[in-house]
């Protein structure tokens, strides 16, 4: 029930970055537009930009501080957010987690995870591609909510494969069923920390998925 | 500087086991000889200090010639006794026979002090000082005449410089033995860094000329014309010797973050070749051993080596756990070895070629 005609706003000081991410994201199918673009996270309050569906946005904007503040006020806006860092570094990926991105990709992760993570957003959905799994995965935090055996393992070998079905094959279940350990993991960690419009966004749509039950909340 | 000590004891222990019989032979021989052919009055003060420092020697004995350190209440209260022994001496010896033919205490009585306290140098300074001070001003006091102190002069100078040298000359021989023994350790301590180091160094040849062991057949067959560079095996061969060496490089470079820095290099080499790799690290560094980053990468050396097209390599690390795995699009999987530490598994599903190597800490 994705909806169709999806906008994304893309914040990012390389101009061929962002000219890539708008190739990648307007020849997949269904496209999704570019609604503004620059490398400035202005482009995402004013305009078209204001109303555009996901925005994705480079934690490195030209200065070696990352965008943490402009994340926090974006996500505390109620704006779905995508964080694509040219860093994979694990601190940084739970921090935006914690603040409330619905997903965190390193450049260095292709087109594929890219729209799937604009389309999850879009939806209200988290995405977790490899990199964040191992981040999760290696978490000792006291942030860290109590994950099961088999997710940890889920975690770990998508990680390492960065192929769902070698995930499936090895551990002997469903594509889909690696697809809802992901997602409940990410409901998990929705559900600890403080509070952000897309984290209870994320764990109604768990709700109303029966991914999770209001008995567990 | 307390290894040195035994050696100091060491010569003390023979100067003092040479005193005691000193002592033992004059007393009896020469102070006994004194004491029966002259007048003492009262005789029984003057027999009582010669038995008191007879006693003195035989207590002291025990010690001494078991060759060990006389403990401090025995040498103080024999350093008491003897100094009182003296006092008595003097009461009991006439005036005019003191430093003379009938002076059986003086001279003894120093070297007892020596027999006391060689070891304890303050100590033994004061009570000669006490023993020479009381004999001296006691005589001076029975107002002698010129001839009588000349006598005495010679008597107490000759015996003062003998006892005096004594003590100097051995403290001397023992402070050199002391230095000689730290000379010697120190020699030693070289003599056996020089000798690990020579170890160590044998062990890294070793080790190296056993990493290159495959390397160094392959590049022989190949220059003999046994291995043709044309064929694909030779080639996996070829690529797996030159991972194996860019890695070995690497082992050796000071950096922050030692196995990702190997697996790196492995990349490295694989990407030269026209892999598409894409590496993936999550967690900081562990602090590992040699032997377990050799372990954990030999694989991913190997499963590199195998791979066609394309690779992804994952270095996933917490306190407890390192695993290195390479998930790629080899036809065949690697040889997975095993080792003590570090536990390797290898297998084929459907497309892809997964190798994972495992550490866990041992608790």
């Amino acid at each position: 029930m994705a909806p169709t005609n999806l906008s994304a706003v893309v914040v990012d000081d390389h101009p061929a970055v962002r000219a890539g991410v708008a190739h990648w994201l307007g020849s997949g199918s269904p496209p999704i537009r570019v609604a503004a673009s620059g490398d400035d996270v202005r482009v995402a309050w004013l305009g078209e930009g204001a109303t555009a569906d996901v925005v994705i946005l480079d934690l490195h904007l030209g200065g070696p501080v990352p965008a943490i503040g402009d994340l926090r006020r974006l996500v505390r806006a109620g704006r779905r957010v995508v964080v694509y860092s040219m860093r994979s570094d694990d601190i940084t990926a739970l921090q935006c987690l914690e603040l409330g991105a619905l997903s965190f990709l390193t450049k260095a992760e292709g087109a594929d995870h890219l729209l799937q993570a604009t389309r999850a957003a879009a939806d209200g959905r988290a995405y977790t591609p490899p990199s964040l799994a191992g981040a999760l995965a290696g978490d000792r935090s006291d942030q860290r909510p109590s994950l099961t055996a088999r997710e940890i393992e889920v975690l770990i070998e998508w990680f390492q494969s960065e192929s769902k079905q070698l995930v499936a094959e090895r551990l002997g279940i469903s594509q889909s069923t690696v697809n809802s350990h992901l997602e409940h993991i990410r409901v998990k960690y929705a559900m600890r920390g403080r509070e952000a419009p897309t984290k209870a966004m994320l764990v109604a749509r768990a709700i109303q998925d029966g991914l999770v039950r209001l008995d567990d909340l | 500087m307390n290894e040195h000590r035994p050696t100091e004891d060491k010569v003390i222990a023979t100067v003092r086991v040479a005193l005691v019989f000193v002592v033992a032979l004059t007393q009896p021989v020469l102070g006994l000889n004194t004491l029966l052919r002259h007048e003492y009055r009262p005789r029984a003060l003057a027999v009582a200090a010669f038995v008191a420092v007879a006693c003195v020697t035989a207590v002291s004995a025990m010690w001494v010639l078991r060759r060990r350190r006389l403990p401090g209440p025995v040498a103080i209260t024999g350093t008491a006794v003897v100094l009182a022994a003296s006092v008595a001496a003097i009461i009991a010896t006439p005036a005019a026979e003191q430093f003379g033919s009938g002076d059986w205490a003086f001279g003894l009585l120093g070297w007892h002090l020596l027999l006391l306290l060689l070891d304890r140098a303050p100590i033994l300074y004061a009570a000669m000082t006490v023993h020479f001070g009381v004999n001296i001003g006691y005589f001076l006091i029975g107002g002698p005449d010129r001839i009588d102190i000349g006598v005495a002069g010679t008597v107490v100078v000759g015996i003062g410089v003998v006892q005096l040298a004594a003590v100097v000359i051995s403290r001397l021989l023992s402070r050199r033995a002391r230095d000689a023994m730290a000379l010697a350790a120190e020699r030693d301590r070289l003599a056996s860094r020089v000798l690990s180091a020579e170890q160590v160094e044998r062990g890294q040849r070793t080790a190296f000329a056993g990493h290159l062991g495959a390397t160094l057949s392959l590049l022989a067959d190949l220059a003999d014309g046994l291995l043709d560079p044309r064929e694909p095996e030779t080639r996996r061969w070829a690529a797996l010797g030159a991972t194996q060496l860019r890695r070995l490089f690497a082992e050796n470079d000071d950096v922050p973050d030692p196995l990702v820095h190997e697996v790196s290099a492995c990349v490295d080499v694989a990407e030269r070749r026209g892999l598409d790799v894409s590496l993936a690290v999550s967690g900081t560094a562990v602090d590992l051993p040699a032997e377990v980053r050799r372990d954990l990468t030999g694989p991913v050396a190997a499963a590199l080596a195998a791979a066609g097209k394309r690779a992804r390599v994952s270095v996933l690390r917490t306190e407890e756990e390192v695993r290195v795995a390479v998930v790629s699009d080899a036809g065949e999987k690697a040889i997975a070895v095993n080792s003590p530490g570090v536990n390797v598994e290898s297998g084929r599903y459907g497309d892809y070629t997964r190798m994972e190597a495992r550490w866990r800490r041992q608790i």
